[in-house]
């Protein structure tokens, strides 16, 4: 069924609003750059529109999915769903841009934009249904996150975190480009949906084409997830980049691609074959290399920042572990993970940015006492922590909780079991901050600045979803259940 | 030219060596120019498999798409490149090593 353009349009409002805001934002940059009183402007502007993008995609969850624009683009709730995360992502990294240090004032209506334009490649990815509009995603977010990468234009640990980055992706895209190449040559046609049921009946000539293709075409999704044989770039470009810029890097670029690959390997592995038997394979070893990887790195940190940058390694070998059993139930983990993580990474991130204004690294004694200084932030970062740990009854352990049970109803007991022993790893080096901050006496008494009554009212009120998830959880698992994706 | 295995060996070849250039080279401008050879290798495919087996418009869009791309990504690529050498006074490979753990 086709659909007139400007009826498909009607379906694609929270995209619009979001490139509207991005405009409106250049505009409101452009005629008052110079003033105070233009950022707050700026930040006002952005906030409304992102949360209007929200609501409207949160509203339609309910709707039918559809394919819109000739095929090319799918409006699915679970799409759907994963843009509400991306959204309130760059929310949070907007936020903590606008009270982070680590941006200099003058380039921080960039950052606004820049988020805003990543948003808007995420969420084209995240709905994409052909491997123009997957490619093109992937290179909007790319490109424009190369430029967030390096900026801390002056420093030089910045500008190299935004040349490995860019000299990394453009291989990997290129690479992934070559493999799509292949793909459209042997079945002649780049639309997913057409691209599944002749995936069944192929010769034997096509096949030993197609296995290599579609491990390169993985190559791009899996750097853009920085998963374990691409993750090299991870934690160098998370460690240069300033520390909003992590935060943002976190979540919306892994969930987009995230969303990707789950599309991808549901449309096209559905049916049980040969390829379906090694893509799976592949993907259980890829899941168990990223997480190992991932959690064992995280462990010799001194940097918070950079251990988070591990950590978030691992937790993204954790969600490919819902992608490899290719049903339902792996979907609704999926995205009941991403939304704890979300709140976990946001919470952890906002006070390692103010620990990070104050004393300008942030190296794992910065924690020291820090429960006798500000005990509700002790509290909600040991929370955070603990929850990331996967310690119940926390969210965290929820969410791993519905991963492991998917995986093991498929059978895949090695795999649960190393998901097992990596939440184990993981502990050790999550509870070293919290054996600093109680039982370490503090360097200094000093104030930091950042923390003041409304930043940690933010922090506590994104600390609430993290405790309160984890036990009513059964809301937010019924929502994401009913967030199916439309394979078409 | 009727056969369509020339232009697969040529394209293929091209990547080959964008890789290799990648690996091997250490200016960071020569790195670019591989990714360019990369991107270009797989736009010729594209176009190689609908001049020969499919007979739809997708593989020329395709194409287009990446030559504009490629374009947007190698401005972003020079200008972080440019910021480098500003401050590190080198576009060598070997100098971005102060981010190693």
């Amino acid at each position: 069924m086709q659909m007139s353009y400007l009826a498909a349009l009607g379906h694609y409002i929270p995209e619009l609003i979001v490139c509207i805001t991005m405009v409106g934002l250049l505009v409101l940059e452009a005629t008052y750059s110079k003033d105070e009183h233009g950022r707050g402007l700026l930040y006002s502007g952005a906030m409304i529109g992102l949360f209007i993008a929200f609501c409207v995609s949160a509203g339609s969850l309910t709707d039918l999915p559809l394919p819109i624009f000739t095929n090319s683009v799918v409006i699915d709730p679970f799409s759907g769903f994963l843009k509400c995360i991306m959204i309130l992502g760059t929310m949070g990294a907007i936020y903590l841009s606008s009270q982070s240090k680590d941006i200099y004032n003058n380039l921080k209506a960039e950052f606004v934009i820049m988020a805003t334009g990543v948003l808007m490649g995420g969420m084209l990815l995240a709905s994409a249904n052909n491997m123009l509009i997957l490619y093109l995603g992937i290179e909007t977010l790319s490109i424009l996150s190369y430029a967030l990468a390096s900026f801390r234009k002056t420093d030089e640990r910045s500008s190299e975190a935004g040349l490995k980055y860019a000299l990394y992706g453009g291989v990997s895209a290129g690479i992934m480009l070559f493999g799509m190449s292949h793909i459209f040559g042997v079945l002649g046609t780049i639309q997913f949906s057409e691209i599944g049921p002749v995936l069944n009946n192929l010769t034997a000539t096509q096949l030993s084409i197609l296995i290599p293709s579609f491990l390169m075409f993985f190559a791009g999704l899996g750097y853009k997830l920085a998963c374990a044989p691409f993750h090299m770039w991870t934690p160098d470009v998370y460690e240069g980049s300033p520390l909003p810029v992590t935060a943002f890097f976190a979540i919306v670029p892994k969930m987009a691609a995230l969303g990707a690959l789950t599309r991808v390997t549901f449309v096209f592995f559905q049916e049980p074959g040969l390829l379906q038997e090694s893509w799976v394979g592949i993907m259980q070893v890829i899941a168990a290399l990223t997480m190992t990887v991932g959690n064992v790195g995280a462990i010799g940190q001194r940097s918070v920042k950079r251990m988070l940058a591990y950590s978030s390694i691992g937790h993204a070998g954790m969600m490919i572990m819902g992608v490899v059993v290719i049903n339902e139930v792996g979907a609704r983990a999926i995205l009941f993970y991403g939304s704890t993580y979300l709140f976990m990474t946001l919470v952890a991130f906002l006070i390692t940015s103010f620990v990070n204004d104050k004393y300008g690294n942030d190296h794992f004694e910065r924690f020291n006492g820090f429960i006798y200084r500000y005990p509700m932030m002790a509290i909600a970062m040991a929370l955070v922590m603990f929850s990331l740990a996967g310690v119940p009854p926390l969210s965290g352990f929820v969410a791993k909780f519905n991963i492991l049970s998917a995986v093991v109803e498929k059978k895949y007991y090695m795999l649960a079991l190393i998901g097992g022993l990596n939440s184990v790893v993981s502990l050790y080096y999550y509870l070293k901050i919290v054996r600093l901050m109680v039982f370490k006496e503090s360097e200094s008494s000093e104030k930091i600045e950042g923390l003041g009554f409304m930043n940690q009212a933010i922090v506590v009120a994104l600390t609430v979803p993290v405790v309160l998830l984890g036990i009513f959880w059964s809301k937010l698992i019924v929502l994401a259940e009913s967030a199916k994706i439309l394979i078409q | 030219m009727n056969s369509m295995y020339p232009f697969l060996f040529l394209s293929f070849f091209m990547f080959v060596i964008g890789l290799g250039v990648m690996i091997a080279r250490k200016n960071i401008i020569a790195m670019l120019l591989g990714i360019e050879l990369i991107l270009n290798a797989s736009a010729l495919n594209f176009v190689t498999y609908t001049r020969f087996v499919n007979q739809n418009l997708d593989g020329h869009i395709m194409s287009l798409f990446i030559i504009i791309i490629a374009a947007a990504e190698a401005a972003v690529g020079l200008a972080i490149v440019i910021r480098f050498f500003q401050v590190r006074e080198s576009i060598h490979i070997d100098d971005a090593a102060q981010l190693q753990a």
